[in-house]
């Protein structure tokens, strides 16, 4: 066991694609902690979707022991946190168990949206912030630039930045030795009741909860009977250890280390990232500050292409949410698409997360609806109805008002792109709040937006309009009131409740005439006339036709045409399993997205 | 075992912009054509060997341009007439093209026993056949027709509709034109683009506008309409004759019957045994064909007919005309009879009730009966005129319904 005073507790935040679990294996191949034969990129990102993308979802925590300059050996406790906005909470939480942290910045990129966001919450935190200036090896890199640009727009002291490069390990050691240097010990009370705070957890089939903690004051071992405050459960300790990154049992985990605790608590949701763990008798009366509940923010139907597997579908949401308690969902019927699941999702990388694994890991086809946020509706009886679907949206004549979540947005851009990024603010109803230079080359600009326009593909319009150079983030703020109404789209004279939208009143002509275009586009011709309408209430705004199909032969079939042609025929009936039957339109899966896409 | 026998010749003058078939510029090489005419002799001498020639309906000579190989093209009608037995009013078919078609030649070919020839036309509009990449003009094709048919011979022309820059009347005026021609055989293809050929490269730069499904559509609306008021009958898809002047090559392909394909990427269909003999022959254990050997000792059990395919390179078929396919396919009697049922129904007269049964589509047929794209009538299925045109709605059905396995494939 280390003595606190060798111990340093630390994160490393930076924008996507910064080079943050590059550095995080550097470290690990540094320090010894993973044997070369099982070095794989990414260590700490264990899921295949992380790896793919590039991106962290879970955070992580692991011990390294490090022989420093000084010639002692450190304990480091390193958590990787999720750099995504959908997972601000969990971030914050990942940085309560820390004492510093590497910002980590790309020497070419500079910094961006999420740097600035993970920078202040590193302050609100108390952190001690060790700016890191990353992947210098690049051509591109612009070191002094980018050295500026922490100073004159994150105001933090950049004169001491370590220069790294995740690629050749270049600097790694350099920004070990800075994290022992200038972060400080942890503090706390070794004689006070234990106060251990929940960072993360995951589950595992055979030992059930599997909790990462940061004690904070007193001690936690094997055998104690504890409290987990919020949730006011009390249960036994079965198993402490520490992340190397396996687990390792260790007896005894003392103040300002960070560690696991396995208790065999079954119930995810009785082990909730930011509750307080305490001693089951004589604990601590006051959690650590800071825990709340994790809340969905963006909600989107889950439908099995095939019927036969909705329980499949069911059996892998629980499945999942057992290691992600912030996937909430309720069944849904539909009459065009019949049985399926609303699920709600923490913001739209969650949601694609989500989906993307219960296809790869369940085999699973599925058909997902366009996302959709909370409406608070008000209505004329004095009632506050949730609305998650607009499928569930009151009459018109029976709302007196309706509430959506409004987000606080900031963008950072070049000044040359100010207009384009304005342009399209305005076209998604989001109010400007101010501006200013961080930099000679970056503006940072503030608006307030609803969330259902952020939603609807507005980062990639962003990024189109901006030639890439924008970077988002955003926080929530709460809920206004707007003029929303639901508007129906209808196939064949049918409304298909799957495609509804809710949509503001003053844009509800122009998005109704660019659906029905897409969708005449997207809806293949079927063999008799589809007439596509959009329509509020039984009011129709526009309407388009898909014609019916005249002809569809392979007019030439001789000898040694025989397979090639019977292999096409296989192919079409295998797209039109990806189909879905609505009526008797076969609409297929890109129909149900085509919401999102009308600023194309 | 009654069967037809197809050679395929793969060369062409110039290889036009629509067309994924196999084939390559005839090689100036002398002795080039006497080579093919050769292989291809080696060929049928292995085949009838087997004893897969013995009652042979059909032979048809395709590519490719066959008549690109002149003289040895006789030869190589010699060499099938001499090696196969053929039966009572065998048909005799040669593909050509308008500008290799050589008086002297067709002579010699009827000499030698050819009895039908498909010339292929495409169009009697030279700013479409510019556009298809062909290098003939109306009027050559005119005097191909004259050539064939003064030598005697039966006559099918091809045309194709729904060329981009095509207008209804230059359409109308083909069809007129071949009418007036007075062949006993027209074959009426909408243009299909083939990914990889120049007009589908020229479509999707935009240089030319896609070809629109809508017109394509009334143009073989038109030319059905136009032949049958001249007496040409509508039998299948994409085929009109006179009474008698069908082509019994192609309603072979259409009704199940056994062929055998020779030359480089020449497909065969043949019940088990025979194939399994052939598996037996030295020429197909050829040790310099990886995995031969042990992939094709046997043939699975349950196989009702298998179809293969020889390998598209010429060259190697130069070497060793007599060798193992590249591809082979497993069907099953199941299988066989759902592919059977595909096929009869691209014929006017569809299939009967009994086939049907065997293909295990009885079922689908009512369903597709109540979308009107197929009727019943005299215990036989055939499609109606919307079926004509959405025909891959029927086949689709037909052969989803019949295949309940995946299917067999060996790639060697």
């Amino acid at each position: 066991m280390s003595q606190a005073t060798h111990i340093r507790n630390f994160s490393i935040i930076a924008h996507i694609d910064h080079g943050k679990s590059t550095l995080a294996d550097r470290v690990l191949e540094l320090t010894h902690t993973v044997a070369d034969r099982d070095m794989v990129e990414q260590v700490l990102d264990s899921m295949d979707i992380e790896r793919e993308r590039g991106i962290t979802i879970k955070a992580q925590a692991v011990r390294v022991l490090y022989s420093a300059d000084d010639g002692q050996t450190y304990q480091l406790n390193l958590i990787d946190t999720p750099g995504h906005v959908d997972f601000t909470y969990e971030v914050s939480r990942s940085l309560q168990a820390c004492e510093g942290v590497l910002l980590v910045v790309d020497a070419a990129q500079g910094v961006e949206a999420q740097t600035v966001a993970n920078a202040m919450m590193a302050m609100n935190a108390g952190l001690e912030i060790i700016p890191v200036i990353n992947k210098i090896d690049l051509p591109a890199a612009e070191p002094e630039r980018v050295r500026q640009e922490i100073e004159e727009g994150l105001a933090i002291p950049a004169d001491n930045a370590v220069l790294t490069s995740g690629k050749t390990g270049e600097g790694v050691r350099e920004a070990l030795e800075a994290v022992i240097a200038r972060v400080s010990a942890p503090q706390g009370d070794p004689d006070a009741p234990l106060k251990a705070l929940i960072f993360d957890s995951y589950f595992d089939t055979y030992r059930g909860v599997v909790a990462l903690v940061r004690v904070i004051d007193g001690r936690v071992s094997k055998g104690m009977k504890v409290r987990i405050m919020a949730t006011n459960t009390v249960t036994d300790v079965e198993e402490v250890g520490v992340r190397r990154p396996a687990n390792l049992p260790v007896d005894t985990l003392d103040f300002g280390e960070v560690g696991y605790l396995i208790t065999g608590l079954k119930d995810p949701a009785l082990v909730k990232v930011g509750d307080t763990v305490t001693l089951a008798k004589h604990g601590a009366t006051e959690p650590l500050p800071g825990y709340r509940e994790v809340k969905p923010m963006v909600f989107t139907g889950l439908f099995p292409i095939d019927g036969d597997q909705y329980p499949d579908l069911r059996d892998a949401l629980d499945r999942l949410q057992l290691n992600d308690p912030a996937l909430i969902y309720e069944p849904e019927s539909s009459h065009a698409l019949g049985f399926g699941f609303r699920a709600g999702f923490l913001g739209l990388l969650h949601m694609e997360v989500v989906k993307e694994r219960l296809e790869r890991e369940f085999d699973l086809d599925l058909l997902a609806t366009a996302p959709s946020v909370e409406y608070h509706v008000f209505t004329t009886s004095g009632e506050e109805v949730i609305v998650h679907s607009p499928q569930d949206m009151p009459k018109a004549g029976a709302i007196e008002r309706v509430e959506e979540p409004y987000l606080r947005a900031t963008v950072l851009v070049p000044p040359d792109y100010v207009g384009a990024v304005m342009e399209l603010s305005e076209s998604r109803r989001a109010t400007f709040k101010d501006m200013q230079y961080l930099s000679a080359t970056t503006v940072e600009m503030h608006y307030d937006m609803p969330l259902s326009e952020l939603i609807m593909d507005f980062f990639d319009q962003l990024k189109s309009r901006t030639r890439g150079y924008a970077s988002l983030d955003y926080e929530y703020i709460g809920y206004r009131t707007s003029k929303l109404v639901k508007l129906d789209i209808l196939l064949a004279g049918k409304i298909v409740d799957a495609l509804s939208f809710i949509v503001h009143r003053d844009k509800a002509y122009q998005r109704g005439r660019v659906l029905t275009e897409k969708l005449r586009e997207i809806i293949p011709r079927q063999m008799f006339e589809v007439p596509i309408q959009a329509a509020i209430g039984g009011k129709v705004l526009a309407r388009e036709t898909v014609r019916a199909k005249r002809k569809d032969v392979l007019a030439k079939c001789y000898g040694g045409d025989i397979t090639r042609k019977r292999k096409l025929l296989e192919k079409q009936k295998k797209g039109k399993k990806r189909m879905k039957n609505v009526g008797n339109v076969e609409v297929p899966q890109d129909a149900f997205m085509a919401i999102l896409k009308v600023d194309e | 075992m009654t069967a037809s026998l197809y050679v395929h010749v793969p060369f062409c003058v110039v290889k036009c912009a629509y067309c994924d078939f196999h084939s390559t510029p005839i090689s100036q090489e002398p002795g080039v054509a006497d080579h093919f005419a050769w292989a291809v002799g080696e060929g049928v001498v292995h085949w009838a060997a087997l004893g897969a020639l013995d009652d042979v309906a059909s032979i048809y000579v395709g590519g490719g341009t066959p008549t690109t190989l002149g003289p040895a093209l006789v030869s190589l009608v010699e060499a099938l007439s001499r090696s196969v037995r053929l039966a009572p009013y065998a048909e005799v078919t040669v593909e050509t093209n308008p500008d290799t078609t050589d008086a002297a030649l067709v002579a010699h070919l009827v000499d030698a026993g050819v009895n039908r020839f498909s010339l292929g036309v495409q169009s009697f509009d030279d700013v479409v056949l510019r556009t298809l990449g062909r290098c003939h003009t109306a009027a050559s094709a005119q005097r191909a027709i004259e050539e064939l048919v003064s030598a005697g011979a039966k006559v099918a022309v091809d045309l194709i509709c729904g060329v981009p820059g095509q207008s209804l009347d230059s359409w109308r005026d083909s069809v007129e034109r071949a009418v007036a021609s007075g062949v006993g055989h027209v074959s009426v293809y909408p243009l299909s683009l083939e990914e990889g050929t120049p007009l589908a490269e020229s479509v999707a730069s935009g240089a030319l506008a896609a070809p629109n499904e809508d017109v394509a559509a009334e143009m073989m609306e038109l030319a059905s309409a136009r032949l049958a008021a001249a007496g040409l009958r509508r039998y299948e898809i994409a085929s009109y004759a006179r009474d008698g002047d069908e082509s019994k090559h192609n309603i072979g392909y259409w009704t199940g019957r056994p062929y055998v394909g020779i030359g480089p990427s020449a497909a065969s269909m043949l019940p088990a045994d025979v194939f399994e003999a052939a598996i037996a022959c030295e020429a197909w254990s050829d040790p310099g064909v990886t995995g031969v050997g042990r992939t094709l000792e046997s043939v699975p059990a349950g196989t009702g007919r298998i179809r293969f395919v020889r390998s598209a390179d010429t060259i190697a078929f130069l070497r060793k005309p007599v060798g193992p396919p590249e591809e082979v396919e497993y069907l099953t009697p199941a299988e066989a009879a759902a592919e059977d049922a595909m096929l009869g129904l691209r014929l006017a007269d569809g299939i009967p009730d009994a086939l049907a049964t065997s293909a295990g589509s009885a079922e689908v047929l009512a369903g597709l009966e109540s979308r009107r794209l197929v009727e019943h009538v005299d215990g036989r299925w055939r499609v109606t005129h919307s079926g004509w045109l959405l025909g891959n709605e029927v086949f689709e059905a037909v052969w989803n319904a019949g295949a309940r396995r995946g299917l067999v494939w060996h790639s060697l």
